[in-house]
């Protein structure tokens, strides 16, 4: 618990976000998440800034989750504090600790990360589907139509894409994974969702063997 | 020593860290560079060890950290990064007549350049999948003002996202992988040129996306006060070829694509407006990552809603000639929330309902709320149906800035501005515009023929800007 706490304080960030507190409570008043949970702002800076170890790791047992990080407090704070990049700071700590809040809320965003991990993208139109988003209605595109087609017919061509927002180049996707793999990102990934970050791993393979090859056809040419 | 000991980050108040130049470079700095927070005119008391640790036990006993002077004047992190550029440490992107820069004022007063040719286009990986008709219709007021594609800007596949969504979203990444993804991609923006036979820095980098813009600057912020983050970066760009004469890249200016449309927005509605929107009520929202993060970089005009409020959108919609119209919740995020919008979408539409559906048709009576970011446009235009279900019967249609501008200026809703991909009830709008939605949605399904033909129209060659390694 009292790693958990220096490891927070010890981010070099810290002294950025963390600068004293009036309690004057602007922050939560401005807060989107604290009007739908329970949650604010205000208490995460205060719990920080008296040390409460105890206190610190149960907030991030499931409320430091709760922010939208919207920067909405950061930019309100009249103490220049950032109580939404403090939650950030903690939230990484969250997941170097393979807390179990981490990990659940990371289950939902499995299909995001890998997309992100594998093509350097986030979100692709095949992921836009009424089936995945039943709430979004019926008719969250306003012609019918093959989506493949639909999107040939935006008239840029590196949005002529379906499973990725736009075209990425091979080379970029690989260069790509190796800034995942020097900061540790696929690391946390793998103590976040070893299932998740197998197939990852097979796939980020796959293309640096196909970027491989086409080096060598680049040179025989 | 014991945690309580200290103060939190152990950094001001050891004997360790309390002589000058003891400390971790840049934050609450000794060294007199006042970067983290203290204005220029911070001095150094050149005390002795002894008498340094005994004043700040005084500090810590008295005052502690609440001492934080509020009217401190926050430094100008550009004036560092000119520093650190004269001492060989990195080369900045400059803004180069070149770039035909505009200058604004920042919420401080600061003055910043934005280009306004040779720009290299930062998609946004939510746009582009979800909304494109934003980087479509930007494109096409680019040519239509003249602008030459490959030359005065260029759309190529070497680039990433910034993976702020993520890291925001899930807390995966880290501030050393943000730093590398930014300072690779405005890398190859630098060299982007060289393919087409120009000098490196020809095209600046023009980010599309809200929380890129806002996470580029918190980045580059870092990068420039922590000597420690740039070695442990340099390695990595260094292993990916991409430093210039061993040195990282770092734009002089990140400039978001609605400061191009704020400084160019005369010119749109003088050269290329075609349709009179005096009856258009417009409302604005601004993305929180736009102007809350870093937000003394953010633009403010006194001329728009008195410099209370960020410049960009509204200056477009007056230069339109639309009826700008505000409301009390401006000031409200759109309740995207990066990872509420994947698994807690009950807090992203109530939020977006409640605070801003609801408000811009009810205070507002909006025609439309306009909007700059690609998470805002599609927690806003997606949310809104569901609405019915707890009888919020409210509906405004959204779409970013530059889509609202290419309608002004005659472009087609469908093949150009794209609403086919906008859940929101776009119709009405376009209706109240003067164009037929009908008969646009006819010749559009017509076209679509055609493209199963393979026979599509682009902005631009394709083959100009599509260069990178396949
Ligand atoms: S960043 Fe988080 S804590 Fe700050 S206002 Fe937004 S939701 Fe609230
Ligand atoms: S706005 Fe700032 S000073 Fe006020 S309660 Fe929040 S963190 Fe504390």
């Amino acid at each position: 618990m009292q790693q958990i706490f220096d490891d927070i304080r010890s981010d070099f960030r810290y002294d950025h976000e963390l600068n004293g507190c009036l309690n004057c409570g602007i922050c939560t008043a401005t807060c989107p998440s604290a009007h739908f949970y329970d949650y604010s702002p205000r208490e995460i800076v205060q719990l920080l800034w008296t040390e409460n170890v105890e206190q610190v790791y149960d907030v991030m047992q499931e409320k430091i989750w709760a922010c939208a990080q919207c920067m909405t407090c950061a930019a309100r704070c009249p103490f220049k504090n950032s109580p939404g990049g403090l939650v950030a700071i903690m939230r990484e700590v969250a997941i170097k600790h393979g807390m179990q809040s981490a990990k659940d809320v990371l289950r939902p965003f499995g299909r995001v990360m890998l997309k992100l991990i594998t093509t350097g993208n986030q979100l692709s139109p095949d992921m836009i589907q009424p089936d995945h988003f039943p709430d979004w209605g019926p008719n969250i595109q306003k012609v019918e139509g093959d989506l493949k087609i639909l999107r040939k017919a935006i008239p840029v061509k590196t949005l002529q894409t379906v499973d990725t927002a736009w075209e990425v180049s091979l080379k970029t996707s690989v260069e790509m994974y190796t800034i995942w793999e020097m900061t540790g990102v696929l690391k946390s990934l793998e103590m976040m969702d070893e299932n998740l970050f197998d197939v990852i791993e097979d796939f980020i393979d796959e293309k640096k063997e196909d970027y491989e090859d086409w080096l060598e056809e680049q040179g025989d040419d | 020593m014991k945690p309580t000991d200290n103060t939190p980050g152990n950094h001001n108040m050891t004997a360790d860290g309390a002589g000058p130049g003891a400390m971790k470079p840049g934050f609450h700095n000794t060294d007199g560079q006042g970067i983290a927070g203290h204005g220029s005119f911070f001095q150094q008391a050149d005390l002795s060890r002894e008498e340094a640790v005994k004043a700040t036990d005084w500090v810590r006993k008295h005052v502690d950290r609440r001492t934080v002077d509020l009217g401190d004047r926050m430094d100008d992190i550009r004036e560092h990064m000119w520093e650190l550029e004269r001492e060989g440490e990195i080369i900045v992107h400059r803004i180069t007549d070149v770039h035909k820069p505009a200058t604004v004022k920042t919420l401080f007063g600061w003055e910043k350049k934005i280009p306004t040719n040779q720009l290299w286009h930062h998609k946004s990986c939510g746009q582009c999948g979800n909304i494109p008709g934003y980087p479509t219709s930007l494109l096409w007021v680019m040519n239509n003002l003249g602008m030459v594609p490959g030359k005065d800007y260029l759309d190529e596949t070497d680039q990433t996202s910034c993976t702020a969504w993520n890291y925001h979203g899930s807390g995966i990444g880290n501030v050393e992988s943000l730093a590398a993804v930014f300072l690779r991609n405005f890398h190859q923006a630098y060299v982007s040129g060289k393919q087409h036979g120009f000098e490196a820095g020809h095209f600046f980098p023009l980010v599309h996306c809200g929380t890129s813009f806002g996470n580029y600057k918190e980045i580059r912020k870092y990068l420039i006060e922590s000597a420690e983050l740039r070695e442990k970066v340099k390695k990595i760009l260094g292993k990916l070829g991409r430093l210039v004469d061993g040195k990282l890249v770092i734009p002089e200016e990140i400039v978001h694509y609605s400061e191009w449309v704020h400084v160019m927005r005369n010119r749109i509605a003088s050269e290329l407006q075609k349709i009179d929107v005096s009856n258009i009520r417009t409302t604005t929202h601004v993305a929180c990552h736009y102007y809350k993060m870093v937000h003394e970089d953010a633009v403010y005009d006194p001329d728009v809603l008195g410099g209370n409020r960020t410049a960009i959108i509204t200056s477009l919609s007056q230069a339109l000639g639309a009826q700008v119209i505000d409301y009390s919740t401006w000031y409200d995020c759109c309740g995207f929330g990066f990872r509420h919008i994947i698994s807690e979408r009950e807090f992203t539409r109530s939020f977006t309902m409640d605070r801003k559906i609801k408000v811009a048709r009810q205070e507002a009576n909006a025609d439309v709320l306009l909007a700059n970011d690609t998470g805002c446009v599609t927690t806003m235009d997606k949310n809104q149906w569901i609405g019915k279900s707890h009888e919020q019967n409210y509906s405004v249609p959204i779409m970013a800035d530059i889509q609202f501008a290419a309608l002004a200026c005659g472009a087609d809703p469908f093949k150009i501005v794209q609403l086919q991909w906008h859940a929101s009830p776009c119709e009405d709008l376009v209706e109240k515009m003067g164009i037929s939605w009908d008969s646009a949605k006819a010749r559009f399904q017509e076209y679509l023929k055609e493209v199963e033909q393979g026979n599509i129209d682009y902005l631009y060659n394709p083959e100009l800007a599509y260069g990178g390694a396949k």
